[in-house]
């Protein structure tokens, strides 16, 4: 925290804010007070909450625009397993892309474009791995056509929203279980070579 | 926010699949295929070009061996270096005459053999 600049000490410390309570009642003094310096510094630094609000959306944004460029890295499933723990770590990281998602849409729709360029980009990838696997051997082929557009919803959703569902049923947020939980839903169309890579690469990770 | 580049769905649905057919398209490569740079027997049958270069305070004198039938089969390789340009000079002509095959350089390259396109 200490070799941090005191711009992004501020970011930081709205981030934890941001997750802590609503976006919409965090005020500039709070976040002055979380990051140790008066409003006035505050202000030379970042004009107004929107422009911290930008700012920390810039870098969520980039964060996440990282977490995409690491498509295929390596051919086999564990690469799906490496991004998937990536995304836990993004979305542990900026809890209040959930509460705040109204906000956004309300009060800041280019960022918003943003958001759903990103949603869009996430589930085309997920979408092209299952095509992917499926050329590979290690997936079936579709067994009806849209099936795996389903599939891709699927995973999409648990990936985004199975942390606030664990939450809201007071159970364990833990990453295996996260990542057990996505690959649930591609167990039961790997063919008899998937699941012998799965098991061998992936399931003592997994348990 | 600052401007970003982005493209369509479409587009980037297409980049996903010519990364994910690197997979398929792309094969490493055999230790056979670099025989050529080993086996360098092909190296009697090339016009050769001497080349100065200054590095690192000497002039280096490099051969370059191009095959006369298949011009892009070609090889650059560095010979010895020299503090003084007039006996590097010198030095790499006498080497260009050693490793040509016809040492009055009547092996030469057709520039219709490289396939060169002007577009």
């Amino acid at each position: 925290m200490d070799n941090l600049t005191t711009k992004q000490k501020i970011l930081e410390s709205a981030i934890r804010l941001f997750n802590w309570d609503d976006m919409a009642n965090v005020r500039l003094q709070q976040i002055a007070d979380e990051t140790g310096i008066s409003v006035g510094n505050l202000a030379y630094h970042y004009k107004n909450k929107e422009a911290i609000v930008t700012a920390v959306y810039e870098g969520l944004f980039e964060e996440f625009g990282q977490i995409l460029s690491t498509y295929m890295s390596n051919p086999k499933l564990s690469d799906f397993n490496t991004q998937m723990e990536q995304y836990h770590r993004f979305f542990s990281k900026y809890k209040f892309y959930l509460i705040d998602l109204f906000e956004i849409e309300r009060s800041y729709p280019l960022i918003m474009d943003r958001w759903r360029e990103c949603v869009n980009k996430m589930m085309l990838q997920i979408r092209k791995r299952l095509d992917y696997n499926v050329q590979r051997g290690v997936l079936h082929p579709e067994p009806m056509p849209g099936a795996y557009d389903t599939l891709t919803n699927n995973i999409w959703m648990t990936i985004v929203f199975w942390k606030p569902r664990q939450l809201l049923k007071a159970q364990p947020v833990d990453e295996i279980l996260f990542k057990r939980t996505v690959w649930e839903h591609i167990i039961p169309h790997f063919t008899p070579k998937g699941l012998s890579e799965f098991q061998l690469e992936l399931q003592g990770a997994l348990s | 926010m600052k401007p970003v580049f982005s493209m369509s769905s479409d587009l980037y649905g297409k980049m996903l699949d010519e990364l994910s057919n690197l997979f398929f398209t792309e094969k490493l490569g055999l230790d056979s295929d670099m025989n050529f740079y080993r086996d360098d027997f092909w190296l009697t049958d090339t016009a050769v070009i001497e080349l100065l270069q200054f590095r690192k305070g000497s002039w280096e004198i490099n051969l370059l061996f191009a095959h006369h039938k298949t011009p892009l089969k070609f090889l650059s390789r560095r010979i010895t270096s020299h503090s003084c340009p007039k006996r590097a000079k010198t030095m790499a002509l006498y080497m260009r005459r050693i490793a040509a095959k016809d040492q009055r350089g009547t092996l030469s390259i057709d520039i219709k053999d490289l396939n060169l396109s002007l577009n």
